[in-house]
């Protein structure tokens, strides 16, 4: 799928997590390429979440490793790895509820530029252009602002992307990104984020449910389940493997979503 | 912009003419205000700006007061010197402490943050009741006097002034600064604070030790000016006072907590004039800020104008 | 080096006496118990209704206020010391009724410190209103007849009616047990301090729970003043002292769980009990240490659950 010489952004060996009783990651092993939009499938508990949790920092592996750029990132804060270029958002959508939409992408600014120990200069009109790109980029200019607790579900995400994309990541995690949406929008706003992605020079990886979006925009889908790779490869790829058909018990995966 | 200008413009000027106004009496009322409007702003950086809910504040205030007046009293130095030194040497040991308990404190959130620094304030109470020979114990340290002109009321006013108009000033950077925001951020979400980039702890601590640091300062201030200060200080209800303070005048907008101490010092005083239960009068009153007016002083102004 | 541990060896030297570790022993556990019935009731209220009552131990001192003024009226004897008690509780839970219904469950929703601020504000109110009540001075009450004097136990002689504090303190925690494992209501108030949201989707009224558990909580302290009365002295300032251990307790047998608080108030007061004799004077800056090292280490504490 890669070739040899193509250095991964996103490198994951052996990577284990056990909850208690539950083995969440039993031995995950993943390579992401500089560029690619790619997909985690699972059925529910197959371990997308605690992958996540477990890449951006929030979680400590029991075995494993994690290197992200070429360097070994397992056991890194959450925070430094944000600086490090990898970026995240979150199923439940996770933005500054009491700030101004323009307040919400003025402050990731202001921790991206290294100024969060700034104690002095007035920070009102700080990045304010530079804020303003980037709502116009995701369509929220005429929002500024509006507390941003106050939009409506879509436009918080859109927001969440903004704040995402102003740390300036060249990874950028998607956990479930089109949560709660109805299906048109869903569409539209995975190919707003496949759009700015592939504008900005973003590789993404995101977990999905709905394979209408999966196969709208990915380059490639891993499958996960019960916490190890079952497949992967490209979309046509995943959809004629017979392992995936099975998972899905027994449903055939086409376009248009898994039919029961 | 054009309606403050005038606003700040007689306020200042009412500020500095107030002690040719009024009587030696009010002067010390004054001079109270201030302390305890530094005292309800700083504490206010921790709650309406960082989101963090102190049970524990008045340790700090009690923290300063001590030091200052250990350094008058016992420090074997010249009045003059011990003076000039007592603000700065109030803050110091605030925040000093203040790193220590914020340390253990912010590593936790919510309740647990809050019955952690009551822990801490506690057992600063039970080292100021014990330690008798530091502290005095219950009788506290008296005889508190600021030296030559400074002993007088109006010369102390402008004195207290001095310090605490600077010490708001350096306050209001603070909050308008990128710290500042990203304090802001923290009270709004903050495990998002995490997400883009930022120690949360580390801040939550910065916050913690300057919230302190200036508590403390109020609290030296006051125990100059009152000449004493005592183990009650530092008993956990307290640190009822801070909390009643911002909230009385507004947690949202920064001098909002100045008009809510300003209020709280006054209507002390005058009740406490008149009756020994000014604790059921204080409840009362609570009572019905929390009630009826949420908002505070400054959300009520802020609706009569719209 | 020899005469540090000598030193430090004279701490404990009262170890080598059985006569007076047993009536420590059985100091702390009676005290132990009257914490149990301040700290059972604070620790429920905070798992169900999520809210710190700093005014707790005014209810408690309202318990024992009016037991002072029962014991006033009615003549000396055991009968008049049921009535008391019941005097006491029932009170207290009307009380606790009014305050929850009237008062908290305006502000469920408001921020933080607005819950504070009620809680501090009743304590300055109640704080007050005993004064203007029953006047600046302390009162006292006379241990009921029957419970005179002193017993043997242990191999000691010790005042009856603090054993039968241990007794009645014991009886109210397996009553407790058997209301919260036993009766529908009390598997709820389990359930809420485990997980408040699962109450709303069994279909549970939650309002008709918090009233009734904040009730059930002020009784207990109620009650614990009315026990508490003839061996302590009732004065104005009551309330602010018997809260501050009662938060140590909760803190450490873990917020929510009254076997915890049962646990705990047992150990605090017998840490308080051989404290005094070890260490005079630090003892109390051993509880706060204490209290402190269990919220950094582990804040739900013993027996609570980490959210």
């Amino acid at each position: 799928m890669m070739s040899a010489a193509v250095i991964p952004i996103l490198q994951v060996t052996a990577l284990a997590k056990r909850f208690g009783g539950l083995q969440a990651l039993g031995g995950v092993e993943l390579a992401v390429a500089p560029g690619e939009f790619r997909a985690i499938i699972g059925p529910n508990g197959a371990g997308k979440s605690t992958f996540f949790n477990t890449i951006t920092g929030l979680l400590r592996p029991d075995s494993g490793r994690v290197i992200f750029e070429g360097r070994d990132v397992a056991g890194t804060a959450p925070h430094l790895l944000v600086r490090q270029g990898m970026g995240r958002t979150f199923q439940i959508t996770s933005m500054f509820p009491d700030l101004s939409v323009r307040e919400n992408l003025q402050v990731a600014l202001l921790a991206h530029a290294r100024r969060n120990w700034s104690i002095w200069p007035y920070a009102r009109q700080m990045h304010t252009e530079r804020a303003h790109e980037l709502l116009h980029l995701v369509g929220l200019a005429g929002d500024a602002g509006l507390p941003a607790g106050t939009l409506a579900h879509g436009d918080q995400k859109r927001l969440e992307l903004a704040i995402a994309l102003a740390g300036e990541p060249r990874l950028l995690l998607l956990d479930e990104p089109t949560a709660g949406m109805a299906a048109q929008e869903r569409i539209e706003s995975i190919s707003l984020v496949h759009r700015l992605a592939t504008q900005l020079g973003v590789s993404c990886v995101f977990t999905e449910h709905d394979m209408a979006v999966v196969f709208a925009v990915a380059t490639n889908i891993t499958v996960l389940h019960q916490g190890r790779v079952l497949a992967e490869g490209s979309p046509a790829q995943v959809r004629a493997n017979p392992l995936v058909q099975q998972v899905y018990l027994g449903e055939s995966i086409t376009s248009e979503g898994v039919c029961r | 912009m054009s309606r403050k200008v005038p606003i700040a413009l007689g306020g200042a000027l009412a500020l500095a003419a107030l002690p040719f106004a009024i009587s030696d009496f009010w002067i010390f009322i004054a001079i109270e205000v201030l302390a305890f409007a530094l005292y309800a702003v700083s504490f206010n950086v921790l709650l309406g700006y960082g989101g963090m809910l102190s049970f524990g504040h008045a340790a700090f205030f009690g923290i300063g007061a001590y030091a200052a007046a250990l350094l008058v009293k016992k420090a074997g130095m010249a009045p003059g010197l011990a003076f000039a030194l007592f603000p700065l040497a109030a803050m110091a040991a605030a925040a000093l402490v203040a790193a220590i308990i914020g340390f253990f404190s912010v590593r936790r959130s919510g309740i647990y943050f809050g019955m952690l620094t009551f822990a801490f304030q506690m057992l600063l109470y039970t080292i100021a009741l014990k330690a008798t020979g530091l502290t005095g114990g219950d009788d506290g340290i008296t005889g508190l006097k600021p030296p030559g002109a400074f002993a007088r009321p109006a010369v102390y006013y402008y004195f207290a002034l001095a310090i605490t108009v600077p010490a708001l000033y350096v306050l209001y950077r603070l909050v308008s600064s990128p710290f500042g925001t990203i304090l802001r951020a923290l009270r709004s979400n903050p495990r998002r604070v995490q997400t883009i980039g930022v120690n949360v702890r580390s801040h939550q601590l910065a916050a913690f030790v300057i919230s302190g640091a200036f508590a403390g300062l109020a609290g030296a201030l006051f125990a100059m000016s009152s000449g004493n200060v005592f183990p009650g200080w530092l008993n956990w209800t307290a640190s009822a006072t801070p909390i009643v303070m911002a909230v009385l005048g507004g947690v949202s907008t920064f001098l909002g907590p100045a008009l809510g101490a300003a209020v709280y010092v006054v209507l002390e005083v005058m009740i406490s004039g008149r009756t020994e239960y000014w604790p059921l009068a204080m409840g009362v009153i609570i009572l019905a800020l929390v009630l009826l007016m949420p908002a505070g002083l400054t959300g009520l102004a802020r609706a009569r104008r719209t | 080096m020899q005469s540090l541990l000598e030193t430090f060896a004279q701490h404990f030297a009262w170890m080598h006496n059985p006569v007076v570790v047993a009536r420590q022993a059985l100091a702390g556990i009676s005290n132990g118990m009257l914490l149990f019935l301040i700290a059972a009731g604070l620790s429920l209220i905070f798992g169900v209704l999520r809210i710190i009552n700093f005014a707790h131990g005014a209810l408690f001192m309202l318990g024992a206020f009016i037991a002072v003024s029962l014991s006033g009226w009615l003549p000396d004897g055991s009968a008049s010391f049921v009535a008391m008690l019941i005097g006491a509780t029932a009170g207290l839970a009307v009380i606790g009724v009014a305050i929850e219904s009237g008062l908290l469950r305006r502000i469920y929703r408001a921020p933080h410190e607005f819950q504070l601020l009620l809680t501090f504000a009743l304590v300055f109110i109640l704080g007050d209103a005993v004064k203007l009540i029953w006047g600046n001075q302390d009162h006292s009450v006379a241990t009921p007849p029957l419970l005179v004097g002193s017993t043997q136990a242990l191999g000691v002689t010790f005042p009856t009616y603090r054993l039968f504090l241990i007794a009645a303190g014991i009886a109210v925690a397996l009553g407790l047990w058997w209301v919260l494992h036993k009766t529908r209501w009390g598997i709820f108030v389990r359930a809420a301090t485990m997980d408040r949201a699962m109450l709303g989707a069994l279909g549970v009224n939650t309002r008709v729970l918090f009233t009734t558990v904040f009730a059930l909580g002020a009784a207990l302290a109620g009650l614990g003043g009315a026990l508490a009365a003839p061996v302590v002295s009732i004065g104005p300032g009551l309330h602010v002292q018997v809260i501050i251990d009662a938060f140590v307790v909760v803190v450490i047998g873990g917020m929510g769980s009254v076997m915890g608080a049962f646990v705990a108030s047992l150990l605090v007061g017998l840490v308080n009990a051989f404290g005094i004799l070890a260490f005079p004077g630090l003892s109390v800056v051993l509880t706060f240490a204490c209290m402190a090292v269990v919220l950094i280490v582990r804040p739900w504490g013993l027996f609570g659950s980490p959210e």
